[in-house]
């Protein structure tokens, strides 16, 4: 059945949710396992850091930070939201991870959580309800409007290579390693409303087109529609959907910091947006990310020219410098200024271990512990 | 019956061989690998229909099938048969207490205490229940009784590890159906060490046996396994985890295992648990973690789920005995399902009592066990160990499908298409 869109509820600019889909392993092989419905069942919490709720299958677990300002907050729920199920999974006997594709699962094993929601996508979609067992981060930006949500749908698709890039963690797939950065995105793009959003100006022209998809039977709510960044009228944000679940939460939260700090700069600086030339390279630009990750080159279309994603995602990073430091997140950006120069990304880690191990039981193992333990985190004094 | 059915045959080969130079006297006994093969064949075929027509565990048509052609029926599977799959029946035990051992977690139970409460309820609990049904209403003296009652507290860990595989069982209901069998196993045997001395003490005057025995049995069994353990990964360290070759290493060592405890009279299914255990303990390089052994050992297991069909002492059946056998299982049902209902184990009630129910299974290794204890005292043992033989013959048939019941309500086993599957 069809519903009608939400109106757009105003929320607060700029203030962030981030959602992370995450891995529930065997303790025995590491391969994943059937536990959400088990883990929720069993889970005694408050919801102090935000929501823990189940996803399509049983071998995914989805955490939800609740609404903050600053990504010190959004930080400190996920390392709140990471050690409330680490607790409860070891009692389980289960074990919970980050990444965006588990390496060595076999998807025709995964189970459908139940629900009429699952039910309902498993019969529309078939097997591909059980190959969408990928993670993924989705970065909610608060916005004044829907206008304003439209508008950064619009003027922030360029830039998603680089948030792919930087979030890059499945470079394995089926126990092969995929020569891809983030191959998560191929099972996403399977999807048929999957990719960019069409060229729309404002929240009255979206409303037209989602009628439209409505009326033609494409589409019968928003959470159809796949695309790398769409509004959410319920939560009066924009979603970033590109990210791979970075292997842990503090570079989750860093990648937040580059949403918010980006946001902001382009809605102060409200630069012309030059769409459809955009639109014809995005696909491209998209692919190159997923594959080759910072070492990819992207067209530029109004230079007509092909260009490094790393030298412009450096140059990002630089531009964003006086937002960063207005929104109180400098010291995030940093982290992935870091990992700009030394190549620490995500995928190329697991592959690195994989290379030490030669099997990815144990590379799987490593990440898992990764996952549990905190990392470096430039909290504000506040939140320590 | 075989004999009469044969005697024209054989009347008939034998004029035949006056004439024919090259022919061999009449078969008297079939050859160890065709009976192998026979009786592989007629389990899977029984399995296969149960599970086909009725939805049945395929391990019910295996025993079945044992039953059906066992010396208590039509007698086409002889005792000296038996005896004969005796070392293929004991291998194929041999790998599923690994394989059970290998899945006992300490580090889990360790880190949660509800579960190693509820654990050590359902262990005390059973034990009592049964010792005190079988010496308080059945009559048995308190050496057979604990002896009957150490024998039948355990879950059976092979038929749990077969049910679980064939409805490929995911969650935490299975979880704990897996660790309380294994730790029930664990406490069965040290309960039927300590047991086998007291029914030394029993019946013989003969202390320095009465001692050493129960020693023989549990040192030796840790002695083998720890040996067997360092083998395994000193040989699989030199190799690719989770390679063919490892496998091979892991199977070979295992029946490494059950050939030096059958040479020693150590029981094999103590010896194996063990080296399960102790291989999940000590393998912090997790070399052999991630090592499964071969599909291939699940036809070992249709042999062994035959030859203890066969073994079930059904000729000797009495109603008195099976009503106390029943009474037994009664009893021990409800301590196991009040136990975990009681102590929990982090779970909501209702699932407490399906763990309870998926642990009722009894079977080859009680089976083994009882024997065991017959064997030491041929005359007495056989007469008074046929309460549990009872139990476990009842529950042969019945565990399997109590136990599937107890996943499949929890909601835990895959939805399969079972033409589609191969062997369990």
């Amino acid at each position: 059945m069809s519903q009608a869109i939400a109106e757009f509820r105003q929320s607060q600019a700029l203030t962030l949710g981030v959602e992370l889909e995450l891995q529930l392993l065997s303790v025995r092989d590491l391969d994943l396992t059937r536990g959400a419905t088990d883990l929720l069942g069993s889970m005694d919490y408050d919801g102090r850091f935000g929501e823990i709720k189940l996803e399509i299958t049983e071998s995914m677990i989805e955490v939800s930070t609740l609404p903050r300002t600053l990504v010190d907050g959004i930080a400190a729920d996920l390392v709140g939201l990471r050690q409330t199920l680490v607790k409860q999974c070891a009692r389980n006997h289960i074990a919970v991870c980050g990444g965006g594709t588990h390496p060595f699962h076999r998807w025709s094993e995964r189970r459908i959580c139940p629900g009429d929601r699952f039910a309902e996508i498993y019969q529309r979609y078939g097997y591909l309800a059980k190959q969408f067992t990928v993670f993924g981060q989705h970065i909610h930006v608060g916005c004044a409007s829907g206008d304003d949500a439209i508008w950064l749908t619009q003027a922030l698709a360029p830039y998603m290579p680089i948030f792919i890039a930087l979030s890059a963690s499945s470079p394995f797939v089926d126990g092969e390693d995929t020569l891809f950065q983030s191959a998560r995105l191929n099972a996403v793009s399977a999807f048929p409303l999957s990719g960019q959003c069409p060229a729309l100006r404002d929240w009255a022209e979206f409303i037209e087109h989602f009628s439209f998809l409505q009326s033609c039977g494409i589409a019968r709510s928003i959470k159809d529609l796949y695309w790398d960044i769409r509004p959410k009228p319920e939560f009066g944000t924009v979603e970033i959907r590109v990210c791979d679940t970075p292997l842990t939460v503090e570079r989750a939260a860093a990648l937040a910091a580059l949403a918010q700090g980006l946001v902001r700069h382009l809605l102060r600086t409200r630069p012309a947006l030059n769409t459809q030339q955009h639109l014809h390279v995005a696909r491209y630009n998209k692919f190159q990310a997923c594959r080759y990750g910072l070492d990819a080159r992207i067209s530029h279309p109004i230079g007509l020219r092909q260009v490094s994603l790393r030298q412009i995602a450096g140059e990002l990073l630089v531009v964003l410098a006086e937002d960063a430091s207005e929104l109180g997140c400098s010291a995030w950006l940093e982290l992935l200024d870091a990992s700009l120069a030394v190549e620490i990304s995500d995928a190329n880690w697991l592959r690195r271990r994989q290379a030490v191990h030669g099997n990815l039981n144990d590379v799987v193992r490593e990440a898992a512990t990764r996952f549990g333990r905190a990392e470096r985190m430039p909290l504000a004094e506040t939140f320590r | 019956m075989i004999n009469d059915m044969l005697s024209p045959a054989r009347v008939a080969w034998e004029d035949l061989q006056e004439r024919l130079f090259f022919l061999p006297p009449f078969p008297e006994a079939l050859d160890s690998l065709a009976l192998f093969s026979m009786l592989l064949i007629v389990g899977l075929l029984f399995g296969e229909w149960l599970r086909a027509r009725l939805g049945w565990p395929k391990v019910i048509g295996y025993v079945l099938a044992g039953t059906l052609f066992g010396p208590s029926v039509l007698g086409w599977i002889s005792i000296e048969a038996l005896a004969q799959t005796r070392p293929i029946a004991d291998a194929a035990l041999g790998l599923l207490m690994l394989e059970i051992g290998r899945r006992l977690d300490l580090r889990w139970l360790s880190q949660h205490r509800d579960l190693l409460r509820a654990a050590l309820a359902e262990i005390t609990l059973s034990f009592t229940a049964i010792f005190l049904f079988a010496w308080g209403v059945v009559g048995l003296i308190p050496a057979w009784a604990a002896a009957a009652a150490a024998v039948t507290m355990a879950s059976a860990p092979a038929v749990v590890l077969l049910i679980v595989e064939e409805a490929n069982a995911q969650g935490q209901v299975t979880e704990r159906v897996i660790m309380h069998t294994a730790l029930s196993a664990a406490a069965s045997f040290v309960v039927f060490a300590v047991v086998v001395g007291v029914v030394h003490a029993e019946y013989s005057d003969d202390w320095l046996s009465l001692v050493v025995h129960p020693l023989w049995v549990v040192v030796g069994a840790l002695i083998i396994a720890r040996l067997m353990v360092l083998l395994a990964l000193l040989a699989a360290s030199r190799l690719p985890k989770r390679s063919l070759a490892q496998i091979v290493i892991l199977v070979a060592t295992a029946l490494l295992a059950v050939g030096i405890a059958r040479t020693l009279a150590v029981p094999v299914f103590l010896t194996l648990f063990l080296m399960g255990a102790i291989l999940s303990f000590s393998d912090r390089e997790r070399t052999l973690s991630y090592t499964n052994l071969p599909e291939g050992h699940w036809l070992l297991a249709i042999i062994l789920f035959v030859v203890v069909g066969a073994s079930l002492p059904w000729q000797d059946f009495a109603w008195l005995t099976g009503l106390q056998a029943l009474g037994l299982l009664l009893v021990r049902a409800v301590a196991k399902v009040a136990a975990l209902a009681w102590a929990g184990g982090g779970l909501a009630s209702a699932r407490r009592v399906l763990v309870g129910i998926g642990i009722q299974p009894l079977s080859a290794t009680a089976v083994f066990m009882a024997y065991e204890i017959a064997g030491l005292y041929p005359e007495i043992g056989r007469s008074s160990l046929s309460l549990p033989l009872f139990a476990a013959a009842i529950m042969e048939l019945t565990g399997p499908a109590l136990c599937r019941f107890a996943l499949v309500r929890a909601g835990e086993t895959a939805a399969t298409d079972s033409r589609k599957r191969g062997v369990a």
